[in-house]
């Protein structure tokens, strides 16, 4: 396959005959004119090919949807792009826009659609499970919320077995936090400087970037420092860094905390694999102040970074409770909390309850999620596929100034763009640039970090070679046009 | 009614045993209790269950989801299958959704037309983010802008109404500049830290850091001390802005019709009154309509129409999309602006299934007449339970509108006393007997009755049969 992807950019040196030969065998174009590109002159590459046509589009266009937003949604809601994309359809690691043009998904959704667009395996269990019954909540018994919560309990180190089920990461971080308090009987919550776990008045203050954070008050976080290897100050060493978890609960906590919040590798902040050695020190710290350790899982959990099916596993602990969401439906709104039966007992103080959560419809799909994860061997493409993308990612930081770092494992990769390599001066601009000339070549990734100049890669885990290829080679193209 | 005067006590009843009597004027039947009433008929066979049973799945629950998981009836009860107005046991049984997953299920369970809806858009797209543009969010949120009185015409979906009434504290704490919010005693708004602050039930109250919530004396006319005098329970929010605030406060949230907190419909005129003081202190003014919204309440959309009142924020939820995780806030351009300060997202809201399955839900509602079918099967429901509470003292109250009506029984008339142990033994029976109802009130002596809006006359007759049955076997 990749020989002959290599070998089709070849034959569109001589004028791009070839590529839009190509492109008009994948997608149907009936009545809409041809798909506006930016220049596909010689040498631009070409997206793997793909058996598949989308159905025609006859909805309303970019523009009308544009206008609508604008009037009914949110003013704060932003979208990606000059010229926004019409998304309509989906299949595995493909998009397709209203013209019915692919493009390679190379930021799944935000790290959430795992298995791929419209898995016929999960929408099968979905529609499958929705003509039955949708809901009907756990005040009655439905077995689909059994199953699928003994699944992800086997998925589950030492003593994690008790599940919560939720509508999203928020509320699963909001119910980890609050479970953290009551367990502890303590408010304090230590958070990474740099993380992103949720929008409601709780997990905001734990969040931390001030562009997600609004002028509210904030109870008992504390914000440590984060053991950002290729930003921190004290670079990849772990250990300094977990000394500020003792400095912060020795001088601005009681010297007892209710616990501490992380995600493995950070997403919204721009992928940042925690300082190696970090957590079993910041673990023993919060531990020693009777603290609870909490794994926020939304985005590096189910497989994505292909060492582990948990990101917490590539870092050598194992938290008190660890919080998922975005990929565990491949979708679908859900969320979870995983806990051990002691401290789930906690709950038991007063009534708890989530409507939505558990549904039978949601826990079916995630139920089929853990199956074709395990069954296509998502976690083992991650871990080659992602090996392969980051291998070829660091080669092309060789090549182009402007990539001043590539990181991350499996298919949760970040790319941090640079207009100083030493001075780390973030190419704020130049990213957008890049984006959106890398959307007209037909390859779509994601943006974060606080400055916005990161890159991140986080597609369906079904990604293979050739897309890593096409990826980085359009990557390279557009950073070349610069 | 000369009816009524008859039989006034079961032992007069009890002469006309064998008796069925129907009235023009007010349908009022009495079934004899001898035989137990009979569930309306339902062209339709429950595909054969072959999975779990009851009791495997009890044990898997007992082992993954905790302890802190409560469950209806001693024996808990396996439903496997759902089809509009009625749902299936494993073994086949049909029982009466008198609850609809708790005010959840506004259309009926599998509505053909929500999932074609659902299902078309699954095949297509389920979930890319608002990152990119798709017709499906911003259809919906035009159709529920229509929907919305006055300038309330800016969406933000969620995935629930915790996440919906987290978001309106939000802003009206972010618009107001203010701190302090007020909401009611016996309030359901969440389950989530922030509105566990709101909700006030303490069974429902986890020890925990609230903010600056001021709860108000509940103008509830059965429990209230102030009977249906809406200007004596609003006075009571005046005195809490006047001494326990700063004098401004952030915002006011209530529900119209309390669901949790047993169907308990707010004294008339109160919102009008509360509006105006919470607002001249600088609040905005938050309607819950998780449970009262879309045209349950049969007289109008949404409860806090039938307080004549415009909010400056509606959340909503549960029956948004027929069970779809899926909520969402509405308010006016100028609280969103304030909301354009900074990155406000949300992962899976908005996303295209959920989307097009509530815009779905809207267009059903429409078509079916189901707001004024509500008022129809409502009025029927509530005259018959009003009819039912003449002949059975345990009745206390009978109260709401549409289809969202709640039952309070209590062991004495005078005092209200709540009737726990009776409740839950009635409760119990009507399962038994095919009907299957909810339960509120801080006390737990409220039948919850907020049937999927496909409820019918019939289904009504059979629920306070059943009701009836059911009591006089007590």
């Amino acid at each position: 396959m990749h020989k002959f992807a290599t070998s089709l950019r070849r034959l569109t040196a001589d004028g791009d005959k070839i590529g839009r030969c190509s492109r008009r065998w994948f997608s149907q174009l009936p009545q809409r004119q041809l798909p506006e590109t930016a220049d596909v002159s010689a040498g631009a590459p070409i997206i793997p090919p793909f058996d598949y046509s989308p159905p025609a589009y006859v909805g309303p266009t970019a523009d009308e949807i544009l206008r609508k937003r604008k009037e009914f949604l949110s003013p704060s809601m932003f979208y990606l792009y000059k010229k926004p994309l019409n998304v309509v359809h989906g299949k595995m690691q493909y998009l397709f826009d209203e013209n019915g043009r692919r493009y390679l998904d190379g930021f799944g959704g935000i790290a959430t659609v795992n298995c791929g667009h419209c898995h016929p395996d999960v929408v099968q269990a979905i529609i499958n499970q929705i003509t039955t019954i949708q809901h009907s909540t756990i005040l009655y018994l439905n077995h689909c919320i059994a199953d699928f919560a003994a699944a992800l309990a086997a998925k589950m180190p030492g003593d994690l077995k008790v599940v919560f089920f939720t509508n999203s990461g928020t509320e699963a971080n909001e119910l980890a936090m609050m479970i953290a308090r009551l367990y502890t009987g303590c408010q304090d919550m230590i958070s990474l400087r740099n993380a992103y776990h949720g929008n409601a008045a709780g997990t905001m203050g734990v969040t931390a970037q001030s562009n997600w954070k609004f002028n509210i008050v904030q109870n008992g976080v504390h914000h440590a420092m984060n053991p950002d290897p290729y930003r921190g100050v004290f670079g990849a060493d772990g250990e300094k860094y977990a000394k500020d978890i003792d400095d912060l609960i020795q001088f601005g906590t009681s010297g007892h905390v209710a616990g501490f919040i992380f995600e493995a590798i950070q997403g919204v902040g721009g992928i940042v694999e925690l300082a190696p050695n970090y957590l079993p020190h910041a673990y023993n710290s919060i531990k020693k102040a009777g603290g609870l350790v909490i794994a926020d899982e939304v985005q590096s959990g189910f497989a994505r970074t292909g060492t582990n099916f948990w990101g917490f596993q590539n870092q050598g602990i194992v938290p008190d409770i660890v919080t998922m969401a975005k990929g565990i439906g491949n979708g679908i709104p859900l969320g979870a909390v995983v806990t051990t039966p002691e401290i789930a007992k906690v709950l038991t103080r007063r009534s708890y309850f989530n409507t939505f959560g558990g549904n039978p419809v949601c826990t079916a799909a995630g139920h089929a999620v853990l199956k074709v994860i395990e069954r296509e061997n998502l976690q083992e493409n991650a871990h080659v596929v992602g090996s392969y993308l980051k291998q070829r990612l660091i080669a092309l930081k060789d090549k182009h100034e402007i990539i001043g770092d590539v990181r991350g494992r499996g298919l949760i990769l970040g790319v941090e763009l640079v207009t100083d390599r030493k001075l780390k001066t973030p190419a704020k601009t130049e990213i957008l640039e890049i984006m959106d000339m890398m959307k007209d070549l037909g390859v779509l990734v994601g943006k974060g970090g606080f400055y916005g100049n990161v890159f991140r890669i986080t597609p369906p885990l079904c990604f293979t070679k050739e897309d890593a290829d096409f990826l980085v080679d359009a990557m390279d193209y557009s950073m070349s046009k610069l | 009614m000369a009816v009524h005067r008859i039989i006034t006590n079961r032992k007069t009843f009890n002469c006309f045993v064998n008796t069925k009597w129907v009235s023009n004027l007010s349908s009022v039947r009495w079934f004899s209790s001898v035989q137990p009433p009979e569930l309306p008929p339902f062209d339709y066979q429950p595909v054969p269950y072959n999975g779990p049973l009851a009791d495997q799945v009890f044990e898997k629950r007992k082992k993954y989801l905790g302890p802190s998981l409560f469950h209806y009836y001693q024996k808990p009860l396996n439903i496997v299958e759902g089809k509009m107005q009625y749902l299936f046991d494993e073994k086949g049984r049909r029982y009466l959704d008198a609850f609809a997953g708790i005010v959840t299920v506004s259309c009926g369970h599998c509505h053909p037309e929500i999932l074609r809806a659902i299902e078309e858009q699954n095949k297509l797209l389920q979930h890319a983010t608002t990152i990119y543009l798709h017709h499906a969010i911003a259809d919906f949120a035009e159709g529920l802008a229509a929907k919305m009185p006055g300038n309330l015409k800016v969406v933000y979906f969620v995935n629930s109404g915790t996440e919906a009434n987290e978001l309106a504290m939000l802003m009206a704490r972010l618009y107001s500049g203010n701190l302090g919010m007020i909401g009611l005693r016996n309030a359901y708004h969440g389950g989530s830290a922030g509105t566990i602050g709101l909700t006030a039930l303490n069974t429902w109250k986890y020890p925990i850091q609230q903010g600056e919530i001021h709860h108000v004396v509940n103008p509830n006319p059965y429990r209230g001390v102030f009977g249906s005098d809406a200007s004596l329970y609003a006075q009571d929010v005046q005195d809490h802005i006047d001494h326990g605030t700063s004098g401004r406060v952030a915002g006011f949230i209530s529900e119209t019709i309390q669901g949790v907190g047993g169907a308990v419909e707010l004294a008339p005129g109160y919102l009008k009154l509360v509006y105006e003081m919470v607002r001249k202190a600088g609040g905005v003014c938050i309607a819950d309509e998780v449970q009262t919204g879309f045209g349950r309440t049969g007289s109008h959309y949404w409860g806090f129409q039938t307080q004549d009142v415009i909010p400056d924020i509606v959340t909503m939820a549960k029956g948004i999309g027929n069970g779809l995780p899926l909520g969402a806030v509405v308010t006016t351009p100028e609280i969103a602006q304030v909301m354009a300060q900074k990155i406000q997202f949300n992962t899976f809201g908005g996303n295209p299934v959920c989307s097009a399955g509530g815009l779905a839900v809207l267009k059903v509602l429409d078509k079916e007449n189901r707001q004024k079918h509500c008022a129809d099967v409502g009025s029927h429901l509530i005259t018959r339970l009003k009819n039912l509470q003449q002949k059975f003292d345990i009745i206390g109250d009978v109260r709401g509108r549409g289809l969202m009506v709640g039952i309070e029984l209590v062991t004495n008339y005078k005092d209200k006393t709540p009737a726990k142990a009776e409740t839950a033994v009635l409760f119990e029976k009507l399962r038994e007997l095919g009907v299957l109802v909810g339960k509120g009130g801080l006390h737990g002596n409220v039948f919850r009755i907020k049937p999927p809006m496909c409820f019918n006359k019939d289904d009504a007759d059979f629920l306070v049969d059943a009701l009836d049955y059911s009591i006089s076997k007590l």
